[in-house]
Formats: structure tokens, sequence, C-alpha cells
């Protein structure tokens, strides 16, 4: 064991204070975060819910929920390109929502084909809600809605863009963010649109390909030979593209990057102050050191590697805590996105700022003078 | 172990004419007045002087801790003699780590190393030893001090004068020239006291270090070669006591 980390260890009541700073700072990282990501998730969810490899909209769709109407007939575009198995048609695009008892809001409609092995239709969707849906105005929301909606009110009658609508069943797991989403199949879609969706356009074209690997090279040849007409896109990157999108277009990130630099400060200033004393603690020892020749930055390296080890162990006492946080707002219905690049990337940060704080607590190794040994 | 046979002729360290003072204007202070002092190699030399006579200036200015308003100290370097505050911070700090071992009254030793690392931190950090050398020299040294059965301890599990004596370890391993010990027995009782000071003599007479002592305990007299008092910043030669 290194003496750095065997001093730490005997000390750890001192040290206590550092390394609980490195956790928190490390827990709102991560967690901001992963909230953030968990989040923006829900942009993505058409995208993320469905069996589609490949999707296609307007030029430069930016997310999801922008996209353009598109002609129908671009079908034989991407049908027609080696490597593609099967294509269809998905309608998509804002609504206005009239809830039965009175009042409006905003839904996004999402009409996709509704058989069995139906690219663009929910996974979550049943046997008995695909057929449910191919109803005339049947719609499906997440049961999260319902009550926005007033469809929990069993009087009177919804409506889209003035429309009537029948409500047959209601999923999990498609929780929306501004507007909810309305499933339906894409001959409801085009009614309740009207005008707003051009007769013989949709707003995709889903695609199922050979491979994951084909539809890359499927999405790069549509993109370089239509790109100036349409946007070819495999669902992996069209779902980074959404959620990037409104993280970007919100300016969340910015505020939770203030957050997570305001606990970085802080846990910064703990830690260098607790290494600054602890240093301080031992400054006869190490003065001893000095006056047997053992060059300073020796010691400065020991102040150091004390704080790589603040680091390491208040990463290691994070983890569990970014879990367990991650489970309890499970429980209310958050979604925590922790995924490696967020627990890796709050590791090396909060270790570096341990390690910076160990720099600004070398000032009090330059204070040692063996001098003060002597009476 | 054999006995130092070397020759004890020629000072191992000189200090010239060396002048200190402390603060400014009126409360301008001389704490060293023209004193010179030579040490031997294998002799245990006692200054002894009342509280701020500057005994303890005299050890950090002779040692390389402390620089001189005027005058030389002189230090065996390898068969030649240089003026230690003429080296820059970086030779200097060489020649302390070559040459000069300190003991403090207090002891200072890590609170959470052992006894062995206590000596190996010495060696891995100054001379870059490697781990294993450190360890067999670390242990060879806590075998000669009696404490073979403590390498392990940490200082809480040690009495105060097994911590002195592995302060004595930490300052010896290395070998060095010069041995400068300030107070080493005041935070003793006389039983541990006489124990650390034999232990000092043989650095001296064992090894061949020059050894300079600084203490009020004239308890020590009867164990050192030379004996000089300092008062007021003047430094005198006296004679030991007869047995």
């Amino acid at each position: 064991m290194s003496y750095a980390l065997q001093t730490l260890w005997h000390e750890r009541q001192r040290y206590a204070s550092g390394v609980l700073a490195v956790t928190f700072s490390a827990v709102l990282i991560a967690l901001q975060c992963g909230l953030l990501l968990g989040l923006f998730k829900i942009t993505s969810i058409p995208v993320d819910n469905t069996t589609a490899d490949l999707w296609v909209g307007s030029q430069e769709v930016p997310s999801v929920d922008l996209g353009k109407p598109i002609p129908e007939s671009y079908i034989s575009r991407v049908a027609g390109t080696p490597g593609v198995d099967k294509v269809e048609l998905y309608v998509a695009h804002f609504a206005n929502f009239t809830k039965p008892a009175g009042g409006t809001e905003l839904c996004y409609l999402l009409g996709s084909s509704l058989n069995d092995d139906a690219a663009g239709a929910p996974v979550v969707l049943t046997r008995e809600q695909r057929d449910a849906l191919t109803m005339p105005n049947a719609i499906i929301v997440d049961e999260s809605d319902v009550k926005r909606l007033g469809l929990d009110n069993p009087e009177g009658k919804a409506k889209i863009n003035g429309k009537a609508v029948t409500l047959v069943g209601t999923v999990r797991g498609l929780k929306s963010l501004a507007a909810p989403w309305v499933l339906c199949s894409t001959s409801t879609a085009r009614h309740l649109l009207g005008f707003l969706m051009p007769a013989e356009h949709v707003t995709y074209l889903l695609a199922r390909c050979e491979s994951p690997t084909r539809a890359k090279e499927v999405a790069a040849e549509l993109q370089s030979q239509y790109g100036s007409e349409m946007g070819a896109y495999t669902s992996e990157e069209f779902s980074l593209r959404s959620r990037k999108y409104w993280l970007f277009r919100t300016k969340a990130g910015i505020a939770i990057g203030y957050a997570a630099l305001l606990g970085l400060f802080v846990g910064a200033v703990i830690t260098a102050q607790t290494l600054y004393s602890a240093t301080a603690a031992n400054a006869k020892e190490f003065a001893i050191l000095l006056a047997l020749g053992v060059p300073r930055w020796r010691i400065s390296l020991m102040v150091l590697g004390q704080s790589f080890w603040v680091g390491v162990i208040g990463i290691a006492m994070a983890y569990p805590v970014c879990l367990g946080l991650k489970y309890a707002a499970k429980q209310v219905g958050a979604d925590v996105d922790l995924r490696w690049e967020v627990l890796l990337g709050a590791a090396v940060v909060t270790i570096g700022m341990a390690l910076i704080s160990g720099v600004f607590a070398l000032r009090s190794v330059r204070q040692i003078e063996p001098m003060t040994l002597l009476r | 172990m054999t006995p130092w046979a070397g020759s004890s002729s020629t000072p191992s360290l000189k200090g010239v004419n060396l002048v200190r003072t402390f603060g400014d204007g009126t409360a301008r202070r001389a704490a060293l007045q023209k004193v010179s002092m030579d040490l031997f190699p294998g002799q245990i030399v006692l200054l002894m002087g009342p509280s701020g006579s500057g005994k303890s200036t005299l050890l950090a200015i002779l040692s390389g801790l402390l620089e001189p308003d005027t005058g030389q100290v002189l230090a065996d370097d390898d068969g030649v003699l240089r003026d230690v505050w003429q080296m820059n911070g970086k030779e200097r700090e060489h020649y302390r780590r070559k040459h000069t071992g300190f003991i403090f009254q207090g002891y200072n030793l890590f609170p959470a190393l052992t006894a062995r690392q206590q000596l190996e931190i010495v060696l891995k950090w100054g001379e870059g030893v490697s781990s294993g050398d450190a360890r067999r020299r670390a242990d060879d040294m806590l075998d000669k001090l009696g404490l073979a059965k403590n390498k392990h301890k940490k200082p809480a599990q040690l009495s105060g004068g097994e911590k002195q004596r592995v302060a004595i370890g930490r300052a010896l391993v290395k070998n060095p020239s010069f041995m400068f010990a300030d107070e080493p027995t005041s935070a003793l009782d006389w039983e541990n006291g006489q124990k650390v000071i034999e232990l000092l003599r043989d650095a001296a007479h064992q090894r061949g270090a020059s050894v300079l002592c600084v203490s009020h305990d004239h308890r020590i007299l009867p164990f050192v070669d030379v004996y000089y008092h300092l008062d007021d910043g003047h430094l005198e030669r006296r004679a030991l006591p007869v047995e």
C-alpha cells in the first residue's frame, strides 16, 4: 500500500470531509447528467419504441417531432436501395386536442402501420390494441397523459382537430414532455390531420434492413444520393439527433452545467481545505524529511497521491449512491439515464477536481521549513 | 560492531567565525558572535548553555538549515572541504541527504507508518533506494537498536523511548557523516535518555560519525568526548569533569 493511501486510511476522520465533498460532487454531476439524458429520452420515444432500422424524413430534420411532409413516392428510392428489406409509411404531426370537458392541449399524432411486424408501431402495443386502433378515429395514449387530456371523464367526446376520436386503450412507457404522444393508424392520422398533411405525402418512411450495419450503409447511401431532398438516418442516429436538438435548443444543458459547476466548486474548496489542513498537521514529520535531504517534490507527490486517492474513494462511494437515487427516482416515474459515459465522465471530472485541489494544497508543503523543528 | 578506526586529527566540519543576528533596529540581537567550532570524525560533542544562548542557532547553521550572516561552514564532502553556505539550494539539499542526520526533541514520526516504514521512507525518497534494499537496511538498523520486535508497530503502539530510538534509526539508517541532535533526551526519563545518548555515542565511536548534541542535561557529560558551553553568543570549550 502506498504511504499516501496508508496515511489516508489511518487518518480517515481527518480526510472524511474531503472524500464526502468528492462524493457529493460526483453524485451531483452524474445525477444531473443522468436526469437530463433521461428527460430528453422522451423526445426520441417514437424512435426508441419502434423496430425500424432506418428513418427517412425531410431534409436535415432536426428531431422526430419536427419532420415536414415528404412525397410518398420517395418510397421507391428507399425500397430500391440494396440492403433494404421492407419500407412502410409513417404519418406524424402536431394536432389540436380538445378535451371532452372542454379546453385544449397540443398533442403529437403518431400514425403507423399496425400489423404484427410493423416497423413503426410502438412495441408496447398488444395485438388487441393494434386491432382496436384499426377502427376509424381510434387512439391510444400513455396512461400518464389520460388525466392531462381529460380522458378520465366518461362524459363528452374528445376531438382532434375538431374531429371526434375514441380512446381504445392506454399504454405505459410513452410518457410525453410537452405535447402528449397520441397513437393511431396511418389512415386515422391522415383523416385527423386533413390539410396539414398534403395528399400522397407522409412524414417518414420507415425501413427494416438486412442488419444494423447494413442500415448504416443504406442511410449513408441515401443521404449522399438524395441529401438535398430528404434525410436518412439509422434509428440510433435519429434518436440521438432528436435528443441533442432539444438539449441544445432548450439550453437545459447550460442550466445543468452551471449546477454541476457549482457542485464541483464547492467540492474543490472543501477537498483543497481538507488536504491543506491534513498536510499542515503532518508538517513536522515532513520537515524532518526535508532536513534529512528528501526533496520537497517527493512530499508534494505524496500530497497529490493523497488527493488522487481522495478522488478515487469519493467516486467509489458516489456510485452506489447514484444507483440508489436512480432507483428512488424510478419509483416516482423519473428516468435517470446513468449510462457508462455519464459514470466515467463524472469520475474523470471529480478525480481531476481532487487533483487540482491537491495542487492548491501544495502551498502548505511550500510553507514547511526544517528550522521550525529547532527550539 | 568493529569500532571505527579512522583518524580524528582532521576536522570533518569546521564552523569559522560564525555570526548570526536576529531582529531589526533596537530589537537586533546577536545570537552568535564570531563563533568557531570544529567537529571531528568519531567524536561526540556536547553543546550546553542557558536557554536563548544560541545553541540551536549554531546547530542549525552547522547542519545547513540556517544561513549565517557571516562566517563559513566547511564540511568534508568526499575528502574535499566545501563551504556549505556557498552551495546552491540543490547542492545543499544533496549534501544534507548524503551526509547529515537529525534528531529532535519531538520524535516527529508519521502516525500512519510502522517503525520500519519510518526508516524506509528516508532511503526510498531520499536516496532512491529500491524497496527491497530499503527494507533490508531498515530491518538491520532496527535490529541494532533493539527494535526488531517493534518493526511493525506504529508510533501510537510504542513507548517514548522506543519512539526516540526509531527517530535515531531514521537519522542513522543512511549512515550519515554528521549527526545533529537537539535536546534528544529532554522528553525521556533517564533510563531511556541514557540509552539514547549511548546510541549517539556508538554512532560516533563505532561508525566514525561526527556527533553534535545540544542539551541542558548534565547527566550526558560522562558520555561525550568534547564539551562546549555557549553563553550570550560566545563559545567556550570546557574540560570534561573527571570521573
